[in-house]
This record gives structure tokens, C-alpha cells and sequence, in this order.
């Protein structure tokens, strides 16, 4: 190569080339690190959110998941899914095939790979995440945030921890506990499933209990008084009868809401589930929902497909968790309003009629024996006044009857004069609405004191507290009228007036008390998993439901040692490994 | 904006430093003028090079052309597309005449490399480029899908919606996601080239390998695509004007197969008819109650009704409807009370997808003028183009102005830009189209990966009519059809849903020959964009579930992108020595901007001229959103080197070090090199007696490329955000929420730059005087330390999105082929025939340590469609693979246990043996990564006509049919649309077919889960164009002073060879990792163009 031709070149062009080896040299180390230095844009880091505001707002983010909120619409803690369906209260409803991965729940086929397994996992482990962050920054709390308010804050976050872990536990059963120590890339990941939480959730809600006020400025916080009701519950959960009784004995006697009501029923059934009403004296910890705030994720997401069909219907979409025939018929009773507590309610004279099989034009009158009242607060039917929307016409409110039944949801829709003022109004349905879930009210309270005192105290306060409940569903004033204001059906109910004598009895009266009062509210399929009677009772329920919907119920069978708790999601298990996450039995 | 003005300070610093040089600069130049003629006449657009320098110029219209001549013994070098390369000495002449022959050997092109132009024979890497000629046959309203078929390894799948974008792919998918090419207009990287006007283009390479590629750096991974636009000559002369004009029609064709309302009314007693086999019943007299709301009644054979809706009435004969009575209560407006709608049936059936569907109309012109002076020079294109989609209210509009200059302001700098305004409209688009600026992960357009009006026009049952008897719209108000919405009534509320974009594309730039061999260039460049949309959507009243509300929406947002890039070469011949050097530096923002949108509800009246966020409900309901970005800020060094030895041996090395502000200081450089090397075995000695070997070289390349394009902006940091969706009502008020901050995303700050290490070989030839050329190319892609953002395990809280972290490794291989023979049938009659092929074979090579796999795809589906796993191709379809239907209960009885398992139901294979079929059963069901894509051109010349045609193949691919779900099953949404194929449905009595039984159970066993039956063979040959041309004589055009004249008549989508029975195999998807999955498909129909062109 001609080296020295360059050489000559470059050398008459040395200033020039002294210039331009200076120009890149400037501008080769002119660029500063700086300009690779970019700021993330329209989100905040930690060390900005110390403030008390900030911090207040990582615990309003640790209250707003309780709807299970950026997840499948069945992963909220409503349990409309697990705690209802899987417990017979209700079908999917809708048709077959829309939203299909949610048969298997009704007929206990479920599998790991199931998409809403994993999804009411994440869900709850995303609110756990939530209250972990709120106590990971407080030690680091700025000087604005005052030594009651920590504690107050702590105390709130671990209630809410208590709340995701107690879901996780009676749906997975084996779940690890994780904690504010630990975070992505420190471990996390590595925490396994072998060790039972009881004693973790139990120690969360007794935080709770002992540093949280009485009463709250802001009425939607928790409360010393519903920490002490989890606390129960959770007792409850694990048979610990006599520290659940001290509890509950305190909490009936004291017990007040966070606004400072005293702990009582309201006296129409209805008000429990009416925005407008909500939040009273039977309200021990709600998830409160709101309307028209500039995202419906703040409404009743979790409920929000479970109102009639049709461009008529209320709400108008989209069909979901239609009653069971099996439901409606537990509302029937004896001459004395009584409850048929044998199961005879399901026989062929005491079934209830429906008008399954009828479409709206042609005729049909509603049953006219005896039922509860509360059948009309639970149960939306043909030719019953639905809220304020008119007479329930039937099949034209009903998305597929021959796969759904004849029957509507009621208890979580709101009044038709409350339309896109209770509900949001920016949804493309009207189907968003204010109504709270109470994740425990007051009868709720009444009803598991009754077991406990079965258990450990004495059957006539058990009798007390259920004939409370009855008596508040005995006031005629609030019972479902025609327009002339006639009761709309034959209702009939009254208390036990006989002293109970027998525990098997009086368990018998109290579960099927809670059925009647607490259905379509996500307790069903826990209770009977807890009381051990899930095989029979379900079972019994698809041999009869099975004859009103094949289609629905196809192949269904609740098999014990496996039904009982949901599976570890396959994909969890995928990305943690099988040393850390291990299968519940016989999936 | 810091960065901006320092850069800008720079670059006037680089500028005055630079304008000082021609005062001390002492070489000497002469201008030579000359003309370039063929045997046919001047030939213009003949590129003109000082051999051994960057000096060259191109001849205008009349094959003129003048350039300015320096050093000893200066050589002009003449060369263009479809001639043989001719050199001349100078010497002494001021006038130069080149004559070229008329032979087309590709390897003496001048191809547009980077930063620099080469001879195709001194090329050492994997490039290939595409005639204007070639692009301009194709009668389409984009650059990207006029590469389709034309480059070996490079593949397009798109679809037939205007103004959307399309999937391109360079050699496979190197990434789970940032897989779309770079593209480089004029020097300057965007992501985006939908503003482009095809008719301004002047070249297009393509970079394939590290060896070319890598000198772009950390956005070349997944290839590059180099375009330059027109630009005029230096020298003394008139204006040239040159005319391109276009006008088609884009035919819909026909939709899927849909059963006519009887069928439909048979199927569904048919339906009921089988649940009772199945459930072991017999017919009775109530058998059919409530059916379909009992449109049909409900006696032993169904009766379509006459009218649908009457109030509330269903399934009404006319008889029974009194319409003047009716049409008093008819009411579809809620202000006026609750909705009256009266519905007749169409009983000869709606065939929906022509009522959603037109004959759609395209023109296109544009104008151009070039034309300059001995130290000027400069290109004018002023372009419009409308394209009407074949779905109505769907149009795209694109007005541009292009300006290339480039002013001699002294006898060694050069002042140049290139400039292109354009102002798109687009209406009535569905899904989004891809990011116009800024480092998207994907460029993928989701039109045919959402449930879009195409679908739902096959959702629809043809009973229903399109309005209703008083003029509304007909829907599924009328009960027993499920709730598919009127795609017609859609269509129509979008004919105001308007995008308008503005956009400014281009650069600036100085050059400045320091040494005759020594050419400093700095240039500004970027992107500027602001766009303006408005969009409603109605209340409705005529569906199953309406929309409560009108909702306007208003948006607005503008981006700037920037690249500032200095270089410096140096470029001589000492005898048989050729060096080519190249450095520079780099620096660039991907696009940083601000965007703004409102929505309201109900205004009083829709007028659109009403309309305003303004009118719109006040309150709550109004709502207001924005939010902004400041892209990413690359930095980077680069130099190459080209050494070429006595034009037979070619030894070139890159070496590239980018940093990024996507990571953290620590990682945030990355160095790439390659190296390529080239033997002109042609050249040697022992070569020359081999006389039909006209030209042979060999290549080889190895390279680093560094890649980013998936990562995020903010990797690095862990974040907390706070949006409405996020606030809880902690007041009990029912209306009002406080606001809450949650962890947004957990930040990963030690994510270092993805690497592909590309090693290509390949053999360029020519033989029998160069009238068969081939280029083969074999190469292998292996991406390590992939960016993938692994989902995090559901107790870290997934609502903060994931990090990206170097896990995942992936492997491309395939060789390309391009073969093109070309010569005379007879005197007048001249062919030229040119094959590209491309084998492919993508492999996930690793995903991280635990992961297995990540699912992805699919709608409706109660499992994923697609698994992403170690071993197999990206996004594999995967679930039960269909044995077949059980005959009988008896062989439900001896089969594996299966839950829903029935007769005609689907027999699914026990792949693990265990007697039972679940999660564990599932497997590979087949690939959407076409193994082989190819393309055979044809051109025949006579005289002044000319043919021309392109018909590509794509083979070995698979496609999910995700459309079945919805038109092959009854209980999917029963009362909906059924496909014909189930006519060959199972039946008791026919059994040998592969379509299960009609039914109302839908459980494992029939529609939920992701089988082989929804997997469907995605090869598909198609015959892209076929057109006809003439160009009238330069003898008679010369009489009416115009220099070129071309008529031309094509037709595109001619026809399509495939089994695929969906409406158009080409399938994309909304990412690469769940690709090929067919949810309605904006289909590429047949079209009929006419075109014409002239210059003067």
C-alpha cells in the first residue's frame, strides 16, 4: 500500500486534519452521560411518596383492590364466583357459551391451567402487594406523618393484608405468606406453600384489633370493631370456639361501625343492598363502591354482570348468576313460615312453579304457596315487582333460559330512579353501580355467633340471634308490594318460637338460616366446606338442578378431598417451580 | 429540549468550523458535461460517478448531465438499472457521451448502503435492492407492501385496510417483540413510512446482516431498509416535469359461506334435535318450545316468521301486524320513552359483509419537477392519494410535498436538504395502526387481531334485516339471535371518525470536502408530527345489549424525533488499492411528546357540526386525559473500513458503540463489530478462460448487533402511578374517591443490550454474459440475551408491569435465493424472469431458568392458542389435537376419560397415555413461521409494450381459525350466524365428517377448548399483479415535445391459491408472540388500476 502517498496528503493537510480531529474529539466527549440520563414520565418513585399523602395514598391503592380490580370480574371479594355458584346459590347464567370457563366452577371441574384461577390469585396477591408497600415505606415515613398515624396506617394495611390472605386461604387452602420484608429479587418468589397461614392472617387482624380506632373519620376504613369480626371469623374458620365467642360476645354487646352506629339490623332487609341506604348499622366492613368518578373500576366492577338481559331488562346486560331452582325453593316454609330444614322444600308439591320453558307473551301466575319474604329480596322472578323496574316479565329478561333457569339476580342491582346517578354513567352499560358488597354485616355477625354459641355457649342465644334475623325479615312494611300494595306472593315467616334442645338441630336451623339470609353473597360454598358438609349437600343440589338445566350441570360431581379448595394455578407453579409451589391434592 | 439546543449549538459550532475551510482549501476543479444514450435513445436517471470519490450526479429526462471533475486522471463511472456499467477516462474533454448496453447485470448496481453508496460488486454483506420500477408496478397506497415478493428473506403480511400498517419481517423474528425493520429515509432512522409517497422513491436496499446492517447500530437488529428519494441534477438546464397518475377499484369479493334464514331455522330445531340424542330423550310435542325465543314456533318443523319484533311481540306473522297501528307506536329515540322497534325478517337472508362492504375507489398523482443549475440542484414532488376502503367509511387520504435541494455554496460544501410535508386523513379506522414515532415494541397493526366489524358481519344472522320497517335499524333487539351488533349501523356512525396527521419528515445537512478524498458530512434530521382526532360512537337501541350512551371523543398530540449525525469519509485508489473509510458519531431522540384527550357524553343533538367536548354533558362524565413521553436518547460512535485489493479480494469491518438511556449507567454501552470479506473469483487470472462465468464472487460476514427496540423507556426504575381507575371511595359517598398510588412497574437496572450474532455467506454470479444471475445466501441468526419482559409470579402483585430482563434466547436460519434470467425471445420480444425463494427456520433457543413457556392469543377461547416454548417456532399453536368424533356412546365408553365426551363430539388424543385427557394432553398443533416465502417475476417487453406479473407463495405455515368458534358451534352465541360447513355436521346417520355435532352443550368436549380443529393449513400462492403497459416512441413524442408517455392497465390479488377458509390467509396478529390467529381479517381484495405517466 502507498503509504507514504497519504503520508504526503495528510501532511500539506495537517491544520486541516488537527481541526477536524479536535472537532470529533469535542464532540465525542461533549456528550455528556446526562443526555443518556432520562426520567421516567408520569409516574413517581418511592422516595417521592414518604409524605403522609403519599402514603395515605399506597393505602387508598391497598382498599381500591378489595373489588379485585384489573382482573376477570369474578376475582373481587364478593366470591359471587367460588363462594356462590360453586355453592349452589346460582348458575353462571348468560348462555353456554359466553364466559364458558366458568362451568367448570359449577360443576367442580375445575383444572390448574383454568384461566380465573390464576387470575382470583393474582388478584388478591396484587391487594397483598398493596398493603406490603404501605408498610415497607413507613419506617421511612417523612416527619409529617405523626406516630398515632402510623400506627393507625399499619394497623389498617395489615387488616387489609388479613382480608387478601383470609380469601386466599379457604379458596387455595396452601398459599405463601408474604410479607413487607420481602420484594422482587429478594426472595419473594422463593416463599413456599407448605406452611399452613392461620396463624399469620390470625396475627394481622389481631394487630388490627389493637391499634385501630373505634371510630374512623373516614367512614370507609376499617375499624377496631371489624378487625375484632375478622378476628372472630377467622376463629370461627378454624373451630377455635371459645376465643371466637369472648369475641363475639364483645362485638354484639359493643361493637360499632366506623361512623360510631352501634352495631344493629336494619330494619328492611333491603337497605343492606340499596347505595343509597348502605352504609348503616348492619355495615361491618364494606367494599364501597362509587359511581361516576371518572373510572368504573371504582363502581361494583365485580358485580357488574350479574343483572337481567335484554335492551329492556335492568342494567340490560349481561345475564350472569341466575338463582338456582334449588334457592328459590329453600324459601319455601311450612304453614308456621318455618323453613323445611329436611329438604323437602324440592319435592314435587313443594317446589316452587316457575315458568321455565314460557316465553313472555303467554301467560303464566307465579306461585302462590307459602315462601319468605326474603325469597322476593334474593330471587328476581316472573310476575314479582323488581325494585322500582316493574313486574319481572320472565323469558324476555332472560339471556338463555334453557341453559340459565327462569330466575334473575336481585339483591346487587340498583333502582331504576337511581339510574346513572348510583350507577356510572360513562359505561357502554348500565350496569356499574355504587352498591357495596359487605364482606361481613351484622347478621353475618348474628349468624356466626349462633354457631359458635351451639358449639360452646348455649343453644337459646343461638335461638335469639336467629330469631333477630327472622324478626327483622318478618317486617311487613318492607316486604315486596304489587302497584295495589298487596304483598306481592304468600309470604309467610315467623321466629323459632320453641326452645332448641339438640345441637344437630340447632346447627341444622342456624345453616339453613344462613343460606336463606346470606345468599347470593358469597359465603355458601365456604360454610359447607366448613361445616364438612360439602359432599352431601352439593351433590344433593346437582342430582335435583341437574333435571331444570342438563346443558348447565353436564357431568357435574363434587368429589371430597379434592372440591373443596380450588387448584394452585399451573402458571403459578410454572414460574415459581414445584419446590416452591406444591399442587393440592388430586389435581 | 436541554439536549436540542446543545446539539443545536453544536451543530452551528460543526458549521462555522466547516464554512471556514474552503478559504484554506486548495484543490482544483472542472466541470465535464456530457449525455448518456442506450440504443434506444438518452436514457435518464443514469447514475454518474468520479470514479474513487462520493462525487456523482444522474442524468435528467433527455440523458443529460454535468458534474464537476477533480484530481488526476479523473474516470467517470456511468451505471444504472438495467444497463451494463461503462467507464471513461476524461483526459481532456469537457463532453463526455457514454453508450451503454442494454444489458441488465444487477451486480454492477449502485446500492445505497450505510452512510455511503456502493457498486453491488464490492458489496460484502447480505444486501439486496429493489427497482423504483419494481415498487411502482404495485398499485398500492404504501411503500411496505411494494416490497412483498421482491427481496428474498424479507416478508410482508398485510391487510386490505388503508392506511394501515403491516408486518414486515427481515429474515424471521429475531425478538418476542421489536421485530419491525429500521427504516433510514435519506440518512435519517424512522419507524414509520406511511407518510412516504411511493412515486418520490428513487432506491430501496435492503441490509439483511451484521456486515451491512450493524454500521445503523442498535435499532438495526432486525434489519434495515434504506430508501432515498428523488433528487435532480447539477447543472445548467430547463425544468423537468413528470406526471404519475392512478385510478382503481378495489373489489370486496364475497364473504364467508353463511347458512340462509331456513337453513339457519332447520339447524336450530336440528340443534334441539341432538341435545335430545344426546340426552338420551325422545321427540314430543314440547320438544320445540322456547327455541330462538320461538321465532320459529315451536311445532315439529320451524316457520320463519314474518315479522321479528313487533314491541314486544316475537316471531310475528303478518297477518297478526297492523303497520299503520304500528308505525304510530314505532319509536327508536329514548328521550321518548322506551324503544318500539318494528322488525321484519328477511327471509331471503342479508348477506352482511356486502352491506358493510363497496367497490372502493383509488387515485393517486403526483407531480414531479427536478431540475437545477451548475451548482444547484433540486426535486419537487407534490403527491395526493385517496384510497376508499373496502368497508364503507373507511378511507385514507395523503397529500405531500416533498423538496430535495442541495446548493453548491462553494466549490467544496454543499448545502443540501430533504424535506417532506405530508398531511394524512384517515377515517373510520379499525384497530390501531402502530406508532408513528418513538421505539414502539411492535409495529403490528391489530385489525386482524380485534373482534372487528368484518367478524361481526359473519356473527350476524342473515334473517335479520339491515333496517327495520320504518327506517331504523334492523338488530338483534328482535330476540333469539344472540347479541351480535348491526356491523352496518357501525360503519355508518364512523363516517366522522377522523385522524389527521401533519407531519414534517427530513433533514439538513452540510458537506464539505476537506480533501478531494475527504468528505466531512454533518446533517439534522427528524421527524415532527402533530395529529388531531375526533371520534363518537352512538347510543343504540336495536341490539340485545345496547349502548346507553352517545360518547365523543377529542384528542390531539404532537411528537418530535431527532438525529444529529456527523461522519467523515475517506474514500481512495492508490493502483490496486481501494480504502474506504468511514467514522461518525450519532446522536438521536426517538420521539418525545405530549398528548391530550377528552371524552363527554349525550350532547343535545349529534350534528357533527354540533359536537364539541363543549356540548357534550357537563359533570363527571366529561372527562379529560394526557400524558407524555420523552422517548429515548441513543447516543452512538461508528466506523467502518473497506479495503478492496485489485477489485478481487474485499475485506470491510464495522464496529459500532451505542448507549441508550433505555438502561441503566451501567449497562448502557454496548460495542457491535463485524466483519465481511468478498473474493471477485472473476476477477482471478485462472478464471478468465471460463468464458460463460461472467462474474462470481464469494462472501462471508460475521457480526455483533446490539438491540433495544422491545425495551421500555423506564426499565430501569421501580414506579408508583396514581389514575382514576386506582382511587377508592374511603368517604362512604358514593360518587367521589380519594386517590391511591400503587406500583406501577419494578424496575430491572441490569438489563443490557439484546445481541444477534449474524453470520451470512453468500455467491453472487453472473453467467452466460450475464444473462442468468444469482445471489444465494445462506445465514444464521442467534439472538442472545433477549429482552423479555417474564411475567411476574402473582404474589409479587402483577398490576406493576414486569421488567425486562436478559433471558431468552432465539435462532433464525434459512437461506435466500434470487435467480433472474433475462434476455431476447426474438428481435423485439425480451423477457426477463426473476425467482426469489427464502427458507426460514425460527427456534426459541432458551426463555429464562424456570419459565417454561408464556401462552398468548386467541378470543373466547377458554384456553391460550399459542405457547411460546423452548424448542419450537415462535407463537406454535398449541392444545388438543382432534382424533376425530366419537361414533358412539360405546366408544365414548372404551375412550380415554374426557370430561363432555359424547357422540360427534371431539375425540381428543391422549398424547401422555394415561387413560385420561387433560391439561397434560395438549401439544404442538402447528406454526404460523411460513417455512418457505418466494415469488416468481415476469416481464415480457415488445416494442413499447410491456407485461408484467408477481406471483407469490408463502408455504408450511398454520393458521388458527379463530373465526370458527363463533360460525361453526351453536352454543357459542346461539341464535348467531352459522357457517355452511355445518351442514356436513355429525349426524347419527353420517359420521364421516370431520365437523361435530350441532348442539347446546358447549364444554370440553365441543367448542372451549384450543384444538386442532380451529387449525387450519396457511399456505397460500397468489398472483399479486398482473399489468400491461405501453410507452409510446421517443420519434413520436419528440413531435409533440413530451419525453416519456406510459399507459398502463393491472389488475392486483388476481386470485389466490389456498385452502384456508377463511377470507384471506395473509395473517398477522397484534404481536409476534401470539401470530397467525385469525379473528376477522381486513381481507386484501382484487383490484383494477389504470395508469399514466409522462415527463416534459
Amino acid at each position: 500500500m502507498d503509504i507514504y502517498k497519504i503520508n504526503q496528503e495528510m501532511k500539506s493537510n495537517r491544520n486541516k486534519t488537527w481541526i477536524l480531529l479536535l472537532l470529533m474529539t469535542l464532540l465525542a466527549s461533549s456528550c455528556k452521560d446526562s443526555f443518556l440520563e432520562l426520567p421516567a414520565t408520569g409516574q413517581l418513585s418511592v422516595s417521592e411518596l414518604n409524605s403522609k399523602a403519599g402514603i395515605e395514598g399506597l393505602l387508598v391503592a391497598s382498599y381500591a383492590e378489595l373489588n379485585g380490580r384489573g382482573f376477570r370480574r369474578v376475582t373481587g371479594s364478593s366470591n359471587w364466583l367460588r363462594g356462590s355458584i360453586s355453592g349452589g346459590d346460582a348458575n353462571k347464567g348468560s348462555n353456554s357459551g359466553d364466559y364458558g370457563d366458568l362451568i367448570p366452577w359449577m360443576t367442580y371441574q375445575l383444572y390448574p391451567s383454568l384461566f380465573d384461577i390464576g387470575q382470583k390469585w393474582s388478584a388478591m396477591y396484587e391487594g397483598v402487594s398493596r398493603t406490603n408497600a404501605v408498610l415497607r415505606i413507613l419506617p421511612s415515613a417523612s416527619a409529617d406523618v405523626s406516630e398515632a398515624d402510623k400506627q393507625r396506617i399499619a394497623a389498617e394495611a395489615r387488616f387489609l393484608r388479613g382480608h387478601y390472605y383470609f380469601d386466599l386461604k379457604r379458596i387455595f387452602n396452601m398459599v405463601p405468606f408474604v410479607d413487607e420484608t420481602l420484594t422482587y429479587g429478594t426472595g419473594i418468589e422463593k416463599v413456599p406453600n407448605n406452611v399452613d397461614i392461620w396463624p399469620k392472617i390470625e396475627a394481622d387482624f389481631k394487630f388490627a384489633y389493637e391499634n385501630l380506632p373505634a371510630t374512623q373519620t373516614l367512614v370507609g376504613r376499617a375499624n377496631k370493631w371489624a378487625a375484632a369480626s375478622y378476628l372472630a371469623k377467622t376463629y370461627l374458620y378454624q373451630k377455635k370456639y371459645t376465643e371466637a365467642k369472648v369475641l363475639f360476645d364483645l362485638i354484639v354487646a359493643s361493637g360499632v361501625t366506623s361512623g360510631g352506629l352501634k352495631y344493629a339490623l336494619v330494619a328492611n332487609y333491603t337497605d343492606v343492598f340499596n347505595a343509597a341506604k348502605e352504609t348503616n348499622s348492619e355495615s361491618v366492613f364494606a367494599v364501597q363502591a362509587a359511581a361516576n368518578t371518572g373510572s368504573t373500576d371504582n363502581a361494583n366492577t365485580d358485580l357488574g354482570l350479574n343483572y337481567p338481559y335484554g335492551s329492556s331488562a335492568p342494567g340490560g346486560c349481561c345475564g350472569y348468576f341466575q338463582p338456582s331452582f334449588e334457592l328459590a325453593n329453600s324459601f319455601r316454609v311450612n304453614e308456621k313460615g318455618l323453613p323445611l330444614v329436611d329438604g323437602s322444600y324440592n319435592s314435587a308439591t313443594n317446589q316452587l312453579k316457575t315458568d321455565q320453558g314460557i316465553v313472555s307473551d303467554q301467560a303464566f301466575t307465579p306461585d302462590a304457596g307459602p315462601v319468605d319474604p326474603r325469597l322476593d329480596f334474593s330471587v328476581g322472578r316472573r310476575g314479582i315487582p323488581f325494585l322500582d323496574w316493574g313486574v319481572h316479565p320472565g323469558y324476555s329478561w332472560i339471556r338463555d333460559q334453557s341453559f340459565g333457569g327462569p330466575y334473575s339476580p336481585k339483591k346487587f342491582i340498583h333502582y331504576k330512579s337511581q339510574v346513572k346517578n348510583l350507577s356510572d354513567a360513562t359505561a357502554s352499560t348500565d350496569t356499574y353501580s355504587a352498591i357495596n358488597y359487605n364482606i361481613i354485616r351484622f347478621a353475618d355477625i348474628l349468624l356466626m355467633a349462633a354457631e359458635v354459641e351451639i358449639e360452646v355457649g348455649s343453644l337459646e342465644t343461638a335461638r335469639t340471634y336467629v330469631n333477630l334475623i327472622r324478626t327483622r325479615a318478618a317486617n311487613k312494611d318492607a316486604w315486596v308490594k304489587t302497584a295495589s300494595g298487596n304483598n306481592a306472593a304468600n309470604f309467610v315467616i315467623s321466629t323459632y318460637a320453641d326452645s332448641w334442645n339438640d345441637k344437630v338441630s340447632a346447627r341444622q336451623y342456624v345453616q339453613f338460616e344462613r343460606k336463606l339470609e346470606l345468599s347470593g353473597e358469597g359465603h355458601r360454598f365456604f360454610d359447607l366446606v366448613r361445616w364438612g358438609t360439602a359432599q352431601t349437600v352439593l351433590n344433593q343440589f346437582l342430582d335435583y338442578e341437574k333435571n331444570k338445566l342438563p346443558v348447565a350441570y353436564s357431568g357435574g360431581r363434587f368429589t371430597a378431598g379434592r372440591d373443596e379448595y380450588v387448584p394452585i394455578p399451573q402458571t403459578q407453579i410454572d414460574y415459581q417451580g414445584r419446590d416452591i409451589l406444591t399442587q393440592n391434592p388430586n389435581y | 429540549m436541554k439536549e436540542i439546543i446543545y446539539n443545536a449549538a453544536k451543530f452551528s459550532l460543526i458549521t462555522l468550523i466547516i464554512l471556514l475551510f474552503p478559504f484554506i482549501s486548495t484543490a482544483q476543479n472542472r466541470s465535464v458535461s456530457g449525455k448518456v444514450l442506450s440504443v434506444s435513445g438518452p436514457i435518464p436517471g443514469v447514475n454518474i460517478l468520479l470514479k474513487g470519490t462520493q462525487t456523482g450526479t444522474s442524468t435528467d429526462v433527455n440523458g443529460d448531465f454535468t458534474i464537476a471533475v477533480q484530481g488526476e486522471n479523473p474516470v467517470l463511472v456511468a451505471s444504472s438499472i438495467g444497463f451494463v456499467s461503462q467507464e471513461i477516462k476524461v483526459g481532456n474533454s469537457s463532453v463526455i457521451t457514454f453508450t451503454l448496453q442494454d444489458d441488465i447485470n444487477t451486480l454492477s448496481e449502485v446500492v445505497v448502503t450505510g452512510y455511503s453508496t456502493e457498486n453491488r460488486s464490492q458489496v460484502t454483506g447480505a444486501v439486496s435492492s429493489v427497482k423504483p420500477q419494481q415498487l411502482q408496478v404495485v398499485p398500492s397506497s404504501n411503500v411496505e407492501q411494494q416490497l412483498q415478493g421482491r427481496v428474498a428473506g424479507l416478508t410482508v403480511i398485510s391487510n386490505g385496510q388503508p392506511g394501515t400498517s403491516s408486518q414486515i419481517r427481515i429474515r424471521g423474528f429475531g425478538s418476542f417483540g421489536g421485530n419491525q425493520p429500521l427504516y433510514v429515509v435519506d440518512g435519517v432512522p424512522t419507524q414509520s413510512i406511511q407518510f412516504i409517497n411511493p412515486n418520490d422513491i428513487e432506491s430501496t436496499t435492503v441490509l439483511k446482516d451484521a456486515a451491512s446492517a450493524s454500521i445503523y447500530g442498535a435499532r438495526a437488529a432486525a434489519g434495515v431498509i434504506v430508501l432515498t428519494t428523488k433528487k435532480g441534477q447539477k447543472k445548467a438546464q430547463k425544468l423537468s416535469v413528470s406526471y404519475d397518475g392512478l385510478y382503481g377499484v378495489t373489489d370486496p369479493g364475497r364473504g364467508q359461506a353463511i347458512l340462509n334464514p331456513q337453513e339457519q331455522a332447520d339447524w336450530t330445531w336440528q340443534a334441539r334435535k341432538n341435545d335430545i340424542f344426546q340426552n338420551g330423550g325422545t321427540i314430543g310435542p314440547t320438544s320445540f318450545a322456547g327455541i330462538a325465543n320461538g321465532q320459529y314456533g315451536s311445532g315439529a318443523m320451524p316457520a320463519l316468521p314474518d315479522y321479528l319484533l313487533v314491541g314486544s311481540k316475537v316471531g310475528q306473522p303478518a297477518s297478526a301486524v297492523n303497520l299503520e297501528a304500528e308505525k304510530l307506536k314505532y319509536n327508536t329515540n329514548p328521550a321518548n320513552g322506551p324503544s318500539y322497534l318494528v322488525i321484519p325478517a328477511n327471509k331471503q337472508g342479508t348477506d352482511w359483509y356486502k352491506a358493510i362492504t363497496r367497490t372502493a375507489p383509488l387515485t393517486r398523482h403526483t407531480l414531479g419537477f427536478s431540475g437545477g443549475s451548475d451548482y444547484s440542484r433540486f426535486y419537487v414532488g407534490l403527491g395526493m392519494q385517496q384510497q376508499d376502503g373496502i368497508v364503507i367509511n373507511n378511507k385514507f387520504s395523503r397529500y405531500t410535498l416533498r423538496t430535495n435541494t442541495e446548493f453548491d455554496l462553494s466549490k467544496k460544501l454543499r448545502f443540501g436538504e430533504n424535506i417532506q410535508l405530508a398531511y394524512i386523513v384517515a377515517k373510520g379506522l379499525q384497530g390501531s395502526s402502530g406508532g408513528s414515532l418513538g421505539n414502539n415494541t411492535n409495529n403490528n397493526s391489530s385489525v386482524s387481531s380485534d373482534e372487528n366489524e368484518i367478524l361481526s358481519a359473519f356473527r350476524m344472522a342473515p334473517i335479520i334485516p339491515v333496517y327495520d320497517a320504518f327506517g331504523g335499524y334492523g338488530g338483534t333487539a328482535a330476540p333469539g339471535f344472540s347479541n351480535p351488533r348491526n356491523p352496518l349501523a357501525a360503519r355508518q356512525a364512523s363516517a366522522n371518525n377522523l385522524n389527521r396527521t401533519v407531519y414534517g419528515f427530513g433533514n439538513a445537512y452540510l458537506e464539505y470536502d476537506l480533501l478531494p478524498s475527504l468528505t466531512l458530512r454533518s446533517s439534522l434530521g427528524g421527524t415532527y408530527f402533530n395529529n388531531y382526532s375526533t371520534s363518537s360512537s352512538r347510543s343504540t337501541y336495536e341490539n340485545s345489549e345496547n349502548i346507553a350512551n352517545y360518547t365523543f371523543n377529542e384528542g390531539s398530540g404532537y411528537g418530535l424525533a431527532w438525529t444529529f449525525t456527523n461522519t467523515a469519509q475517506f474514500k481512495k485508489t492508490f493502483g490496486k488499492h481501494e480504502v474506504n473509510i468511514l467514522a461518525g458519531i450519532e446522536s438521536l431522540n426517538t420521539g418525545a411528546g405530549r398528548n391530550i384527550s377528552g371524552s363527554g357524553l349525550n350532547p343535545f343533538s349529534t350534528n357533527p357540526d354540533y359536537v364539541t367536548l363543549s356540548t357534550t354533558t357537563p359533570g363527571t362524565t366529561r372527562q379529560v386525559n394526557s400524558s407524555l413521553s420523552k422517548g429515548n436518547n441513543f447516543y452512538s460512535l461508528f466506523s467502518q473500513a473497506k479495503y478492496i485489493y485489485n477489485d478481487k479480494y474485499i475485506l470491510t469491518a464495522v464496529v459500532r458503540r451505542d448507549g441508550s438511556s433505555q438502561f441503566a449507567p451501567s449497562n448502557r454501552y454496548g460495542v457491535f463489530p463485524a466483519v465481511s470479506a468478498a473474493w471477485r473469483l472473476s476477477s482471478e487470472t485462472f478464471m478468465k478462460d471460463i468464458r460463460w462465468i461472467s462474474d462470481l464472487k464469494v462472501r462471508g460476514g460475521y457480526g455483533q448487533m446490539g438491540n433495544s427496540n422491545y425495551l421500555s423507556a423506564t426499565n430501569q426504575y421501580n414506579l408508583f402511578a396514581s389514575n382514576a381507575a386506582n382511587g377508592y371511595d374511603l368517604g362512604a359517598t358514593n360518587n367521589t374517591t380519594a386517590s391511591g398510588y400503587y406500583p406501577s412497574q419494578i424496575g430491572n437496572s441490569s438489563a443490557k443490550w439484546e445481541t444477534s450474532i449474524t453470520s451470512n455467506v453468500g455467491i453472487d454470479g453472473a453467467l452466460f454474459n450475464s444473462k442468468l444471475e444469482f445471489v444465494v445466501d445462506f445465514w444464521r441468526k442467534d439472538t442472545k440475551d433477549l429482552l423479555y419482559q417474564l411475567a411476574l409470579p402473582g404474589v409479587v402483585g402483577v398490576r406493576a408491569s414486569a421488567p425486562f430482563v436478559n433471558v431468552a434466547s432465539m435462532r433464525n436460519q434459512g437461506i435466500d435465493l434470487q435467480l433472474s434470467n433475462r434476455g431476447k425471445i426474438t428481435g423485439d420480444l425480451g423477457y426477463e424472469v426473476s425467482v426469489i425463494g427464502s427458507f426460514l427456520d425460527n427456534k426459541i433457543t432458551a426463555i429464562a431458568p424456570l419459565v417454561p413457556y408464556f401462552t398468548g392469543g386467541g378470543t373466547r377461547l377458554g384456553t391460550p392458542v399459542v405457547r411460546n416454548e423452548v424448542g419450537h417456532d415462535l407463537s406454535t399453536f398449541f392444545g388438543y389435537k382432534v382424533a376425530g368424533l366419537f361414533a358412539s356412546k360405546e366408544e365414548v365408553a372404551q375412550a380415554a376419560v374426557q370430561t363432555g365426551a359424547a357422540p360427534g363430539r371431539f375425540r381428543f388424543t391422549d398424547i401422555n397415555g394415561d387413560g385420561k385427557i387433560d391439561d397434560n394432553d395438549r401439544t404442538y398443533l402447528g406454526s404460523p413461521v411460513p417455512k418457505f416465502t418466494g415469488s416468481i417475476s415476469l416481464t415480457l417487453n415488445y416494442k413499447g409494450f410491456d407485461i408484467n406479473t408477481n406471483f407469490y407463495a408463502s408455504l408450511g405455515n398454520k393458521i388458527f381459525n379463530n373465526q370458527r368458534w363463533f360460525t361453526d358451534f351453536y352454543p357459542s352465541f346461539t341464535g348467531g350466524a352459522v357457517s355452511t360447513r355445518v351442514k356436513n355436521s355429525w349426524l347419527p346417520t353420517h359420521t364421516n365428517t370431520a365437523v361435530p355435532i350441532f348442539e347446546s352443550a358447549g364444554n370440553f368436549s365441543t367448542n372451549t377448548q384450543a384444538n386442532s380443529y380451529y387449525v387450519e393449513n396457511g399456505s397460500y400462492g397468489r398472483m399479486q399483479f398482473l399489468s400491461l403497459g405501453y410507452t409510446i416512441p421517443g420519434s413520436i413524442l419528440k413531435k409533440i415535445n413530451v419525453s416519456r408517455l406510459r399507459v398502463s392497465l393491472s389488475t392486483t390479488n388476481l386470485f389466490t391459491v389456498t385452502k384456508y377458509s377463511g377470507l384471506d390467509p395473509a395473517v398477522g396478529g397484534s404481536s409476534d408472540s401470539a401470530f397467525g390467529i385469525d379473528v376477522g381479517n381486513y381481507p386484501v381484495t382484487r383490484g383494477y388500476n389504470l395508469g399514466l405517466s409522462f415527463g416534459f
